[in-house]
């Protein structure tokens, strides 16, 4: 059996006899607002006769203050059309659905105007009456569309249901017995609260791109969390570390009292393997790493260098680690020439450096200090003349304790030690 | 296997094979397999390369050419499309050196420390066992050149130990950067460098350049090992 629910009146909301019919039966399809078809077999055994179910809708329809037309039938379109002609409660019986549906007018069928003005023109007003047109007359005139809509008006159902999805809501609230104080029990509870989280966001092909998390404390006051990592992750255990080790930095003030965890859902990530390219770090591993790290990473200290496009030397960014694909590694076979590399002392170490015949000949700076053995330069640069500019003049200079790059800053006649060679 | 494609495919399958430089494929154990730096001469001295899973060091005095080595051995990772790490509790890295040597700067994660702070080399040690744990990085480095030896000795006795016992269900390759010996897993290498001086690119004078530094590197117990290494500049 099937049921529809039409309300003519204004809704409090646009799902309210959406809301209604998941009552019932999860197998539901709204058209709208206004009106919903459900599909009510099986209930029998907890509403005997179509009566006792048609009131069970109008009673539960009276608790959310609707006042819906309900109809009950046995075909999809009887019941739907029924409910949007008819009002109160209208119940077909099986096999009577063309002459429950004779007597309510054309409109019901949603012609289009075109066709709404054809029938007019024919003297068609009623559903019964293009009902009881020849179905080979229809055919010559209307093409198939004839026959469909004279079957529609007979009540026989030409399309099949097709259930509204439910919304994708991901949200779960635990309330405790007992407040709650400290980390380690706050563990066990948000497993529970995101396991069933996260297998719901599985079933769907889902994962979740954030997370936020409300910690009702004790006091009635709200502590407030939202975790967005790298990567969605669908895993507990994932999203369990990341929401502990941001807690351990922004502990709840006081016991916990409710746990709520909504998850933004985002579809799956569809990744297909390749026999040949490297093996990729898992994103949720790597966005769990970096959650452990988050003592450097927040403080701006741990990431990603990228070269600023400048002359400026020492010129860079940090920013958050996120590596790429990997491109296969071709270039990385046959040998590499091993390269001297700067170890950069931050700021510069201003230095005192005496010359000899305008070359350094002694450099002193804290932890840098001796003769000048051999040197080159100098190589003079500047730039940025438009900003902050800059201009200097460096020198590779080898004293008894290393090789080491200085530089006379010529705007502020200043010299430091850049870093050691190595 | 007539096809074209199969022929194609059994030749990619069997390059990829011999070539032990590529990443690991997907469910590869390569743990056994020493992670090359790409500089010939250290790889034979170290007989392949750096072994997985364990602690290693390359230590010597400023300008020896340590920092040149470990990038290098870091830029082979990266190319390859492995991550790697550089913890840094001195903040000395240069990112436009390691550019340069070839890095692949966005897959190395770089943690630059706080120096002249108490808690800076403890909070390093941390962080590479929490980077060893992941499993994710086929090569973490942990810079303590220029790290006073007695903040080193200050660090807890087991120090080592833990780091060698998280390395060592990894494939990932553990470097210690130091200026002298400071520690090393039982099957880890302790690769010693000595400065061999600069070389210039002529006499004294202006136009001159510094051409490169050279090292004498140094491995083995009995008998010690060694080789020159030329370590190149970049201007």
């Amino acid at each position: 059996m099937y049921g529809g629910l039409h309300s003519p009146r204004p809704l409090p909301s646009d799902h309210a006899l959406l809301e209604l019919a998941r009552e019932f039966t999860p197998r539901v399809e709204a058209r709208g607002p206004t009106p919903v078809l459900l599909d009510l077999h099986g209930l029998g055994r907890v509403w005997p006769t179509a009566e006792d179910l048609g009131q069970a809708l109008l009673r539960a329809a009276s608790e959310r203050r609707l006042t819906p037309h309900v109809a009950l039938a046995w075909t999809r379109a009887a019941a739907l059309m029924a409910a949007r002609g008819r009002a109160g409660l209208t119940i077909i019986p099986a096999g009577q659905e063309a002459a429950a549906l004779a007597p309510l007018p054309l409109l019901l069928l949603d012609l289009d105007p075109q066709r709404q003005e054809l029938f007019h023109r024919w003297g068609l007003r009623t559903i019964g009456d293009l009902a009881g047109l020849p179905a080979a007359g229809l055919s010559s005139r209307l093409g198939p569309d004839g026959p469909r809509l004279r079957r529609l008006a007979r009540g026989e159902d030409d399309v099949p249901l097709v259930p509204t999805p439910l919304p994708e809501t991901f949200a779960l609230t635990l309330d405790l017995d007992w407040p709650v104080d400290g980390l380690e029990p706050l563990s066990f509870l948000l497993t529970r609260v995101l396991e069933p989280l996260c297998h719901g966001l599985a079933a769907r092909g889902r994962r979740a791109a954030a997370l936020a998390l409300d910690l009702r404390l004790v006091d009635g006051s709200l502590h407030s969390r939202t975790l967005k990592p790298a990567a969605p992750s669908v895993e507990p255990r994932t999203w369990r570390t990341l929401i502990l080790l941001d807690l351990e930095v922004h502990p709840p003030s006081e016991a916990v009292q409710r746990i709520t965890v909504r998850a933004e859902p985002t579809p799956a990530r569809t990744v297909q393997f390749s026999l040949l390219d490297p093996a990729q770090p898992s994103p949720e591993r790597l966005a769990e790493t970096m959650a452990r790290l988050h003592a450097w990473t927040t403080a701006g200290r741990g990431g990603a260098a990228a070269l600023l496009d400048t002359h400026r030397p020492g010129a860079f960014a940090v920013g958050t680690f996120l590596p790429g694909p990997a491109t296969g590694g071709a270039a990385a076979g046959g040998p590499w020439p091993a390269r001297v590399a700067l170890r950069a002392f931050r700021p510069p170490l201003p230095a005192h450096v005496v010359l000899r015949d305008g070359a350094p000949a002694f450099v002193s700076a804290p932890g840098v200090r001796g003769a000048v053995v051999e040197r080159a330069g100098p190589w003079r640069a500047s730039g940025d003349w438009w900003d902050v500019a800059w201009s200097r003049e460096e020198w590779d200079v080898a004293l008894g304790t290393g090789i080491y790059r200085i530089f006379r800053d010529r705007l502020r006649e200043a010299w430091f030690v850049e870093g050691e060679l190595d | 296997m007539g096809s074209p494609l199969k022929i194609a495919l059994q030749d990619l399958l069997r390059a990829r094979r011999l070539q032990a430089e590529a990443p690991p494929l997907r469910g590869e154990d390569r743990r056994l397999s020493p992670l090359a730096t790409g500089i010939p001469a250290i790889d034979v001295l170290l007989g392949g390369g750096f072994p997985r899973g364990q602690v290693s060091e390359a230590c010597g005095p400023a300008s020896s050419g340590r920092t040149g080595l470990a990038l290098g051995l870091l830029a082979r990772t990266t190319r390859r499309g492995a991550l790697a790490a550089w913890v840094d509790p001195e903040d000395r890295l240069d990112p436009t050196s390691a550019a340069a040597t070839g890095v692949d700067l966005t897959r190395l994660l770089w943690l630059r420390g706080q120096p002249r702070t108490s808690r800076g080399l403890p909070e390093a040690v941390a962080a590479v066992g929490t980077l060893l744990g992941s499993g994710l990085f086929e090569a973490v480095v942990l810079d303590l050149a220029g790290v006073p030896v007695p903040e080193i000795r200050r660090l807890p006795g087991a120090t080592w130990i833990r780091l060698q016992r998280m390395v060592e269900e990894t494939p990932t390759v553990f470097v210690l950067l130091a200026d002298a010996h400071t520690a090393r897993g039982p099957g880890g290498v302790s690769l010693r460098l000595e400065p061999a001086g600069p070389r210039w690119s002529g006499p004294p004078g202006p136009g001159r350049l510094l051409r490169g530094l050279g090292a004498q590197a140094l491995a083995g117990g009995h008998p010690v090992r060694r080789t020159d290494l030329e370590l190149q500049a970049f201007s």
